[in-house]
């Protein structure tokens, strides 16, 4: 609980709680309200000060919760800082910066047996060798950044070049081809769901979806700022995977010369109109492939919702039987698509009801017969 | 820390980003000029909005904001291009913009914060495998730093000892030294010294 040897004492600009701003724009408006204040790399720092903790010996819950976010090297109580009146000052260094920036954000403002805390970087407390080390850790880090960066550009550059050049081909392969030759054609290739994010990316284009036409022209002469942008917009990273899988997928269809047709992976990015028919289509394909005509009917209906599961079949090597079964089976469904709970016949709707399972309906067999 | 802001989804980072560069080219209001940069200073902290601030040309925008009469934009500023300097090709732009004398202005800041900003910007200026600029290890940049490292200010002094240590040649700290004070030209007079504790 040794103190690092940093002055104590005095409050520093940085440690004082600003007022929240209120007069934002609507469109900058954040989630939270916050002050305006700019963190740079100096602000941040492994140490915390914590003020606002109710004075009722609560430091080992403090220390407690802070520990959720990461180790904490050292902790103390700051008794020369500054204080309200009934409230303490802690000093807490964790051991990591990402988790003192973590605990700082979660914890601030937060509620503590009482009374809000108020969390904030404390530089000051460290010594020449850990600034050192905070900023290289910094630079090591945005270099890190803008080298996967890079390298994911120069992967979605070629990965978009291989695409156009398989367009014109014959062959399922990937043969290299020019930009110039298919530039002006990729468009036709590109499935729907691939023209939300270009637009929306392209540094010539305004932002609003409204401006899919200009794509098309942009092609040609802004091919390289679109694919310059397509590989830098990160911004959302279900486009960027939705972007590599339409690519695939494309890649994967224009070898056939077919026309493209969904497929199981952009499932989620089809319109609600075809996935629809896709869902039709393939209920009749399992209506064909189970040749039950109660199937294919319920089919041409619309069905919202989920389907229940089916009464399992069972067996009751009685052929008498089997043909009672079915029958019952068939009348369950029938009540079920119709929706039909009215009580026509008695004590039989009320069993009918009950059971779902087919193995309760075999037990009322005996009692159904032999009444 | 960059700020989260609520995106409209369908107008982007880079959508997001240009608005706030219109806003704060064609406001008049003070207040929102701060609130502004200080957004694009946040966004700035994180490497994955490079390419954007490059493109809409934020760090010319940065540059520009050193020379207004606000202090807090210039803090602001300050601590924007702070942000931006760990990144290679972020230093590349700066020092071809010529931004290193407008940093070193900054040296003499009141804000101690623009002070520290400016300091941290030119380590990244000066940063291995950057191209060597002799303007940021002049006679009185160095004589700066020499009195920044007696400062009273933990942090001030820190990053002074740093920027001697990991940045000059021990013959520029030496020659600096042995120099008069009083003679750093170049460099504007602090209106006060480092700001003490109260």
């Amino acid at each position: 609980m040794a103190s690092s040897g940093g002055q104590v004492g005095g409050v520093f600009d940085h440690h004082v709680q600003r007022a929240v701003c209120d007069s934002r724009a609507k469109y900058r408006e954040g989630r939270r309200p916050r002050a305006v204040k700019v963190y740079t790399i100096n602000l941040e720092s492994w140490y915390l000060i914590i003020q606002g903790v109710p004075a009722v010996g609560a430091m080992k819950e403090l220390v407690e919760r802070f520990a959720l976010y990461g180790a904490i090297e050292q902790y103390n109580a700051l008794d020369e800082y500054p204080a309200e009146d009934f409230t303490e000052v802690y000093l807490i260094k964790f051991l990591n910066l990402q988790s003192a920036r973590i605990a700082k954000r979660k914890m601030d403002e937060q509620s503590f047996f009482g009374g809000l805390l108020h969390v904030c970087y404390a530089p000051e407390f460290e010594t020449v060798e850990e600034t050192r080390k905070k900023l290289q850790e910094r630079n090591a880090y945005v270099a890190r950044m803008t080298k996967n960066k890079d390298h994911y550009v120069t992967k979605k550059h070629k990965d978009a070049k291989d695409f156009r050049g398989d367009f014109h081909s014959k062959t399922s392969g990937f043969p290299a081809a020019s930009l110039n030759t298919s530039s002006g054609n990729s468009d036709l290739c590109l499935p729907y769901s691939s023209e939300l994010p270009l637009c929306y990316f392209s540094p010539k284009c305004k932002c609003s979806s409204g401006e899919h036409g200009d794509r098309p022209s942009n092609s040609s002469q802004d091919g390289r700022n679109f694919d310059e942008t397509l590989g830098h917009c990160d911004h959302c990273d279900s486009l960027q995977k939705m972007q590599m899988k339409t690519l695939q997928n494309s890649l994967a269809c224009c070898g056939a010369q077919q026309a493209l047709t969904p497929s199981e992976a952009v499932d989620r990015f089809m319109p609600r109109t075809t996935q629809l028919q896709e869902r039709k289509r393939r209920r009749a394909d399992d209506c064909k492939r189970d040749a039950l005509p109660e199937a294919c009917a319920g089919s041409s209906e619309a069905m919202i919702g989920p389907q229940l599961p089916d009464i399992p079949k069972v067996d009751m090597h009685d052929d008498s039987l089997n043909t009672t079964a079915n029958l019952i089976r068939n009348k369950l469904k029938e009540v079920r698509s119709k929706r039909n709970f009215k009580r026509r016949f008695g004590y039989k709707a009320k069993w009918r009801i009950i059971c779902r399972n087919f193995s309760i309906v075999i037990l009322f067999f005996p009692f159904l017969i032999f009444r | 820390m960059a700020q989260k802001p609520k995106v409209d989804p369908h107008v982007g980072r880079l959508g997001y980003l240009q608005a706030l560069v219109t806003e704060f080219q064609e406001t008049q209001s003070q207040d929102a000029k701060e609130q502004v940069l200080a957004n694009l200073a946040n966004f700035a902290y994180d490497p994955g909005n490079y390419q954007y601030l490059r493109q809409l040309q934020v760090l010319d925008l940065f540059l520009d904001s050193l020379s207004e009469e606000n202090e807090t934009l210039v803090e602001f500023a300050m601590g924007g291009l702070c942000n931006l300097c760990a990144d290679r090709a972020n230093r590349e732009h700066i020092l071809q913009a010529g931004g290193v004398p407008l940093i070193v202005n900054c040296l003499s800041s009141p804000s101690e914060e623009t002070v520290l900003s400016a300091v941290t910007a030119l380590m990244g200026l000066g940063s291995p495998g950057a191209r060597p600029h002799p303007e940021l290890t002049a006679r009185p940049v160095v004589q700066c730093m020499l009195r920044f490292s007696l400062s009273a200010s933990a942090r001030l002094r820190n990053l002074a000892q740093i920027f001697l240590e990991d940045f000059c040649s021990p013959s520029q700290v030496a020659e600096a030294r042995s120099w008069r004070a009083d003679a750093a030209l170049g460099i504007p007079l602090p209106r006060a010294e480092a700001p003490q504790q109260p």
